[in-house]
């Protein structure tokens, strides 16, 4: 748990943290893999939620360089089936999530993220 | 060229009936029309004709429908025998084909009475104009007419065997085409045979039931903001679904092992892949990026018998020092392994239901559904109680409910029908104030009520 298709939705929500808070950066990761099943339908569908270069990025640093750095044209199956990989298939189940504008870290436990704020960090 | 179908009901929920067929129906894109007559569709009834255009629709809907018991070919009905004999003789193109060689068992049988085997011998025995000439084969036939006799509910009355043997209000004849085999999941879903559950679980067939008003099917994406043991997210998942799940209190969602309790039991029933995602956070002060995600969002909000809703904050202002104080205890170190605990403060349910709209506005996608539960007080109850939280862009589709006596809840389902963007809602009540409704809707404040046994105004005044 924390795919990479969660961490692509998460941004740091603290108090006037609006700029620069997104991608929160995984830190001292345990990964595991487990296979997903696969549905091409659903990823073009989830394709124009993607920030791109975040994926990327994220995917790269925690290893697996499958997948281009633009977003291609054509979605052929072996992109398709990259793309599964990296979005449902790479957990992340323990480590932290730091937020590159305020710094708020959110760590994750038994695979689930704490992303409750701390008192000053609500508006 | 439509043809009449029986339906079979369970009869229970009835008032969820018509909502899941409609659902479902959307769901496959099944055309279909109900009968003209009121009293022919009245839910609480054993059996409903249907139009469908396919046999393969009913086959659908009985795959899939929780309250479906079973679906049949329609020959006949009537308030008498002699009225479904000459229906049953005009409709002889349907059933023909089955006359020189098919194998068939014949059933007679009610719902709420017993027939005796005499008088069942003899319906059957009415029914020999048919001239079937095929085996009479009890164990596998190729096909099941099945002829029902349809009494009122004559629960709690004393009376002796048999007593009003053939004073039934309708009889209905057809052939069987498919048992309802979604019916079977409410005994695989059962709370008790879960892995891991707690005293806030949903009850397996009405989560099944939400489960179909979301509309649930591979490929989609499905949110629940009030996660607790996931009782929705484990029907919906294996109808499919990828399903999302967050919580203000993880406890809920971890339970005391590593493995979280929610991944056990989806575990459990095969579909821990499809659970994409747990985390920890306050629907009013959530992390996602952006709008337009979820396909729907299905949840049973806390409100406030077993468990409280909860939101950050706290309940009263505190002293500039005191705010130093606790500023420092939460940027300090932990001394133990333990999380820094935020404080939380009530979320009053009117508020929380308004707030649920606007936000799954924003969450859905355009026509996605949002289906949860709104607990209310029956002699309160107004059905503009539903319009103080509806907002601009999202229609209600269906409003179902579950009746405990003094209180009961409702499953709401509303669709998203705007495709314009909203922003994220503030959560705000202060700013709600300001253009506050004049209507105060029966489930404001439900716990409190709920506690004080639903006494109503005029009560206390007296007291």
């Amino acid at each position: 748990m924390v795919r990479l298709i969660t961490h692509n939705l998460l941004a740091c929500h603290a108090k006037d943290c609006n700029t620069n808070n997104f991608p929160l950066e995984f830190k001292d990761v345990q990964l595991e893999i487990r296979e997903a099943d696969f549905n091409p339908d659903f990823l073009k569908g989830f394709m124009p939620k993607i920030e791109w270069k975040a994926l990327v990025d994220t995917a790269r640093q925690l290893g697996d360089t499958s997948l281009p750095l633009e977003q291609p044209e054509m979605l052929d199956d072996e992109f398709l089936k990259n793309l599964h990989h990296v979005l449902l298939e790479i957990h992340v189940e323990e480590g932290s999530m730091t937020c590159p504008n305020c710094k708020h870290v959110y760590p994750i436990s038994n695979g689930i993220p704490n992303m409750l704020l701390a008192e000053h960090e609500i508006g | 060229m439509p043809s009449r179908y029986l339906f079979h009901y369970a009869q229970v929920h009835n008032e969820f009936r018509l909502p899941e067929l409609q659902s479902i129906a959307e769901l496959y894109g099944i055309p279909y029309t109900l009968p003209q007559n009121p009293e022919d569709r009245d839910s609480t009834r054993p059996f409903m004709i249907v139009e469908l255009d396919e046999e393969e629709h009913a086959r659908m809907l009985a795959r899939r429908c929780i309250l479906i018991k079973a679906v049949y070919e329609y020959y006949g009905h009537g308030s008498t025998y002699d009225e479904l004999h000459e229906v049953n003789r005009k409709n002889e193109s349907l059933w023909a084909r089955y006359v020189q060689d098919t194998s068939f068992r014949f059933l007679v049988t009610s719902s709420k009475h017993k027939i005796p085997q005499s008088r069942q011998r003899e319906v059957i025995e009415n029914f020999a104009y048919m001239g079937f000439l095929g085996k009479i084969d009890m164990k596998s036939p190729e096909i099941i007419l099945t002829c029902f006799e349809e009494y009122e509910e004559r629960h709690g009355t004393t009376r002796v065997k048999h007593e009003g043997d053939g004073e039934f209000r309708q009889v209905f004849f057809g052939r069987l085409i498919e048992e309802g085999s979604a019916r079977q999941l409410v005994g695989k879903f059962d709370v008790k045979k879960r892995s891991y559950y707690g005293n806030t679980s949903m009850e397996a067939e009405i989560s099944l039931l939400m489960a179909n008003q979301t509309l649930a099917s591979p490929g989609k994406l499905i949110y629940d903001p009030f996660m607790g043991t996931g009782s929705m997210a484990y029907p919906t998942g294996y109808f499919g679904a990828l399903v999302f799940g967050s919580d203000i209190d993880g406890r809920q969602m971890r339970g005391k092992q590593k493995t979280p309790g929610v991944i056990r039991a989806a575990t459990q029933y095969g579909i821990a892949s499809r659970i994409v995602d747990l985390a920890t956070f306050d629907v009013t002060h959530n992390p996602w990026r952006c709008g337009e995600l979820f396909d729907s969002i299905v949840t049973d909000p806390p409100y406030g018998v077993r468990a409280g809703a909860k939101r950050l904050g706290r309940k009263r202002e505190l002293s500039e020092r005191q705010k130093e104080l606790c500023l420092q205890h939460s940027l300090a170190p932990r001394p133990d392994d333990q999380p820094y605990i935020p404080p939380t403060k009530p979320y009053e349910l009117s508020h929380l239901a308004t707030d649920l709209v606007l936000l799954a506005r924003y969450l859905l996608k355009p026509g996605g559904r949002l289906v949860f539960f709104l607990p209310t007080v029956t002699d309160e109850y107004e059905e503009v109680d539903i319009h103080t939280m509806m907002c601009e862009g999202m229609e209600l589709v269906a409003n179902s409910l579950q009746d405990f006596g003094s209180w009961g809840r409702r499953l709401v389902t509303i669709r998203k029908v705007t495709k314009e963007r909203y922003p994220p809602p503030t959560f705000d009540p202060m700013l709600r104030e300001a253009n506050e409704e004049t209507h105060i809707p029966a489930h404001k404040d439900f716990r409190e009520k709920y506690f004080q046994g639903f006494k109503s105004k005029a009560d206390e005044t007296k007291g």
